[in-house]
């Protein structure tokens, strides 16, 4: 008994964090009004939680009413979601292989043998463009995500990043089962046993390593786009324009260079369509947020400095 | 039509006056209703309120009581008066004759 104010105290302190934290989601007017309202009101921290919890949940609910967020949910967060998941389950399967093989053949004394390094070095840089490709891709998911809905923006990443999660942990373990059905089926393919078996055999290889691609390639760099778009309002229209040719660009090069969708096309084997110029160009169109992510930071230090001047 | 809480809303805020705004109305529904009001509820019905051209509001200056921060002052405007009129004379017209009209006993405040 002797405790229970500091105890008392210490929930209120986090029930007043967690307000703090929870107000985030308002408008900057609103939340200092809010704010305001429960200081002058003298109401307790849980009490204070409940309100701001309720207007929170009121304001994020109001949307909902109109049909542009249930059309962007089915149109947009939902695919790209599972797109992305399968996309980052073939990356990190891919990758896993290659991380099962060095770390389960590292031996110091190939360090000094230059074959190794050749080797090692077009490993890391194929790994490596698969990973930078990934995380373009879901920028650009999330930065297209943001900007078709920018008052959305807070509700969006909670769905996005739980259709990300339902795709890794559901969606791409299945969808990618059923691939393998399909091929056999349709193509006729011999059931040969899997050369890569020894690496997914490891609880790790198989289920955790492609979260953790997921994490930080995914889900991280998505929400990350959808954040970045916020400063589209202030670029020029041709700008403007511009960005949106190469997300959508992006996203298309995302379909097309998934080529389990293609192979339930019958599109696969036809020759050419791989190798095609325009195909290679749109893998660099691919990279346009590394682009945008430099010009704004030089462009927010010029501002700076001029501002400093 | 408008409905009973932002009746009750247009009310307060009439009562109050010049020094209407968030937690005064919310204060003064809390006394007549003897209900808890909540934020959640007062701030997006005065949105309505506001969209329906009812009330104005505006940022108001901000004070030590409130931690510095400001307030949302709530002005009726004469739709809104309207509208209040129009429910209030719908109501009585609808208790005309009904047993807790007639048997109605003064309220202490």
């Amino acid at each position: 008994m002797g405790d229970e104010p500091s105890c008392g105290s210490m929930v209120t302190r986090v029930c007043w964090r967690l307000v703090d934290i929870l107000s985030l989601m308002l408008h900057p007017d609103e939340r200092d009004v809010v704010r305001g309202d429960l200081t002058e009101s003298g109401v307790a921290g849980s009490q204070a939680l409940r309100d701001v919890l309720g207007l929170v949940a009121r304001r994020q609910a109001a949307p909902w009413a109109h049909w542009r967020p249930w059309l962007t949910l089915v149109s947009l967060v939902a695919p790209l979601g599972m797109l992305l998941s399968v996309t980052s389950r073939g990356t990190a399967d891919g990758s896993a292989v290659y991380v099962w093989m060095y770390a389960n053949n590292w031996k110091w004394g190939d360090l000094g043998n230059a074959g190794f390094w050749y080797v090692f070095a077009e490993t890391v840089a194929l790994v490596f463009k698969g990973y930078l490709t990934l995380v373009c891709w879901s920028w650009t998911s999330g930065f297209v995500l943001g900007s078709v809905s920018r008052r959305m923006i807070q509700t969006n990443s909670v769905l996005f990043s739980l259709m990300l999660w339902f795709g890794a942990l559901v969606g791409a373990p299945r969808y990618f089962a059923y691939y393998f059905q399909y091929v056999h089926r349709t193509f006729g393919f011999p059931s040969l046993p899997d050369p890569n078996a020894p690496v997914f055999a490891l609880a790790f290889y198989r289920e955790m390593f492609p979260l953790i691609v997921q994490a930080v390639l995914v889900v991280g760099p998505s929400l990350w786009g959808m954040r970045q778009c916020a400063r589209m309002a202030g670029l020029r229209p041709l700008l403007r324009k511009i960005l949106w040719i190469a997300a959508i660009a992006t996203l298309a090069a995302m379909v097309i260079q998934n080529p389990e969708l293609w192979v339930f096309l019958h599109v696969y084997g036809r020759p050419g369509i791989w190798d095609s110029w325009q195909i290679s160009l749109l893998q660099f169109v691919v990279y346009w947020p590394l682009g945008y992510l430099v010009a704004s930071a030089i462009g927010r230090r010029w501002h700076r400095r001029m501002a400093s001047i | 039509m408008i409905g009973e809480f932002e009746y009750l809303i247009l009310s307060a805020a009439t009562r109050l006056g010049e020094d209407a705004y968030g937690a005064a109305i919310r204060q003064e529904i809390e006394d007549a209703t003897r209900h808890r009001c909540s934020i959640g509820a007062l701030y997006t019905t005065l949105d309505r309120l506001e969209a329906k051209g009812f009330i104005k509001t505006r940022m108001g200056d901000p004070t030590p009581q409130r931690g510095g921060r400001p307030k949302r002052m709530v002005r009726v405007t004469a739709m809104g008066v309207h509208a209040a009129s129009d429910f209030y004379a719908a109501v009585t017209r609808v208790s005309r004759g009904v047993s807790w009209e007639t048997n109605r006993v003064a309220v202490p405040w």
